[in-house]
């Protein structure tokens, strides 16, 4: 907001905030990284899953928080990665299909995001309005992958084999079994996170909050803001894309449910939950909210979804930070409290 | 020839439906500026309440009115506990009505369950007009629908409470400092919105068959019939974006898969969105 009476210094305090989160994200991760060891078995094959939810949640967080802008289309694009990847997987090529079908995701979602955000931000189409439109690109997503049926398989949705990963001469790695398949997702995810957190860190980062905290300012100082834009939805689109084709070869299954309206909202719910100023308190909310609703969807499907309504509207009303905000805010006091 | 009248005849009910199942969001939208999100679960609770008071032996109209009384009542409690605290913060009340639809689905999912419902047409039959023919319940629908868009304008240009309305919108303070109660206000078009939302729904669900996510699908629509006729321009945008809307859809069915005509749809609404951001009647 005062941005231009101290230049530098919400600047300053952002990349403090950052740099306050690499130690939690350094345990979260620590303890991500063991869990396979302790708990073989289902959570090795389920929690790949639920972490590539926390990359969509990342992927959202990245455009919510930080660039203010909201998308209800998330799972949209976590579909239409997931789809890309079945059908590269199918069509045989002289390379590693695996490889194609990652980089056919990224790109095709990046490049969907890439168009309709140009397509709307260079109008200036109002914020609220990009909400519902992003809500009908997950409506036209579902009825898309339901009405081609030829190539999606329709309701029936869509199988495809897990991914092997070749490293040239180096030799590959089949992640047919669920522990190969856990730590590849597992690096893949960190280093989308600490992607996405680099181009927060550098001038492009710094850019999209400005535009953020107050539009017209970052306008005339210049700033093609159109642009910005587009690009951090482009972005975001590709990694939630990229999670998807992800998710399609370790589930095996896509189906179009996965990019319709209620996936989105879960998506956004996570956010909230977990704290849309904090990559890493999406990535944890979208890990632990999923899982939670996963463990209790069997037990009491309707209960858990009613409860999850009221927490959402509790984290709006009160907390605007979620729980990373309020994790950080009870922290700073903790340490005005020890500088006395 | 008789295809050309009777795609019009379609083209004229659906519009008029649609304006229908539009007109709350419309209310709400155009007058108080709140996003309701939860449009569609009002839409979809009014068509569970019309089914519940029907199939315990009410007739059709009294249920349709205890419907809407039921939706209005819960719009008023949406009102008073969550929205009226947000109307200067249009995101969060957008926020805030989506998790109303969450909930209001899981509820309604929990009362009635997630089989699919259906309520007898209480006007079986068509009225044949030679060249084309028009089923009864839909056209009394479309005509109801053009009479309540009708009273609406006459509340709104013609009456004190149409004055109140319009000087809240021009000037809120002003309005307020001349002594209007604002939030009373507020409230009464809020209520009137769901209402009609409720009312909507309750109408709607003889044509189709009702399970909790009725309302999806028409949130979406509704919204773009607002944005695309034009945000305050209540009765004619109403209109004219539910003709654009309806109208494509009955046109682009004949040429495709019902609900591949849907997706065309939504494109055509965004590139409208994109060239007449203040929608076809709204001037900037």
């Amino acid at each position: 907001m005062n941005m231009a009476a101290t230049t530098s210094k919400p600047w300053a305090g952002l990349s403090n905030k950052i740099a306050s989160e690499t130690g939690v994200a350094g345990i979260v991760f620590m303890i991500l990284a063991l869990i396979p060891i302790f708990v073989p078995g289902y959570t090795t094959y389920i929690l790949p899953q639920y972490m590539l939810f926390g990359l969509l949640a990342v992927s959202l967080a990245f455009l919510w928080g930080f660039v203010g802008i909201l998308s209800f289309g998330q799972a949209a694009f976590f579909a239409i990665g997931a789809y890309a990847m079945g059908i590269t997987m199918k069509t045989s090529m002289g390379i590693n299909p695996a490889y194609v079908g990652l980089l056919v995701s990224f790109i095709i979602g990046g490049g969907i995001a890439a168009i309709v955000g140009y397509f709307l931000f260079s109008a200036g189409v109002r914020s609220t309005y990009f909400v519902l439109v992003t809500l009908a690109l997950s409506i036209m997503t579902e009825q898309i992958a339901v009405s081609q049926s030829d190539i999606t398989g329709g309701w029936n949705g869509m199988y495809m084999d897990r991914i092997t990963l070749t490293f040239f001469d180096l030799g590959k790695m089949v992640l047919s079994d669920d522990m190969s398949s856990y730590y590849a997702i597992f690096i893949l995810v960190i280093i989308s996170y600490l992607a996405l957190r680099y181009l927060l860190s550098v001038k492009f980062g710094k850019v999209l909050v400005g535009i953020r905290e107050n539009e017209e300012r970052m306008t005339a100082l210049g700033y093609n803001v159109s642009l910005y834009k587009t690009s951090a939805f482009a972005l975001s689109g590709a990694f939630a894309s990229f999670a998807g084709a992800l998710y399609g070869s370790h589930a095996n299954f896509v189906s179009p449910s996965l990019g319709g309206i209620l996936f989105s909202t879960e998506v956004v719910v996570w956010v909230a939950i977990g704290g849309r100023h904090s990559l890493l308190g999406a990535l944890v909310g979208g890990i632990i909210v999923a899982s939670i609703s996963n463990y209790l969807s069997a037990w009491t499907p309707e209960y858990w979804q009613l409860l999850l309504g009221l927490i959402f509207i509790t984290v709006i009303v009160f907390f605007k930070g979620g729980v990373a905000g309020a994790v950080k805010s009870l922290y700073g006091l903790w340490l005005e409290r020890h500088k006395r | 020839m008789e295809v050309a009248a009777s795609v019009f005849v379609d083209a004229t009910l659906i519009t008029l439906v649609l304006a229908l199942a539009a007109f709350g969001l419309a209310i709400i939208y155009g007058l108080i500026g709140v996003i309701n999100m939860g449009h569609g679960a009002l839409l979809t609770l009014g068509a569970y309440l019309t089914w519940a008071a029907t199939s315990s032996g009410m007739p059709f109209l009294i249920a349709v009115v205890m419907a809407s009384v039921g939706v209005g009542f819960v719009g008023l409690l949406l009102e008073h506990f969550l929205v009226r605290h947000f109307y200067d913060r249009p995101f969060d009340s957008l926020l805030l009505t989506w998790a109303f639809f969450l909930i209001m689905t899981e509820i309604i999912k929990i009362v009635f369950g997630t089989d699919f419902r259906n309520v007898a047409n209480p006007l079986p039959g068509a009225i044949d007009f030679g060249a084309f023919s028009v089923p009864a319940y839909r056209g009394a629908v479309s005509l109801f629908s053009l009479a309540l868009i009708g009273a609406s304008a006459y509340v709104y240009f013609r009456t004190s409470l149409g004055i109140k309305i319009r000087a809240l919108i021009q000037n809120r303070e002003m309005a307020s400092l001349l002594g209007l109660n604002i939030s009373l206000t507020n409230k009464l078009v809020f209520v009137t919105g769901a209402t009609i939302a409720g009312l909507a729904g309750s109408l709607l669900c003889p044509m189709l068959s009702i399970d909790p996510y009725i309302g999806n699908v028409y949130l979406v629509r509704s919204f773009f019939v607002v944005i695309v006729g034009g945000l305050g321009q209540l009765l004619g945008g109403t209109l004219i974006g539910s003709f654009v809307i309806g109208g494509a859809e009955t046109l682009f069915s004949l040429a495709f898969k019902q609900t591949f005509a849907q997706t065309v749809v939504f494109l055509l609404a965004i590139l409208i969105l994109r060239f007449r951001p203040a929608g076809l009647l709204g001037t900037k």
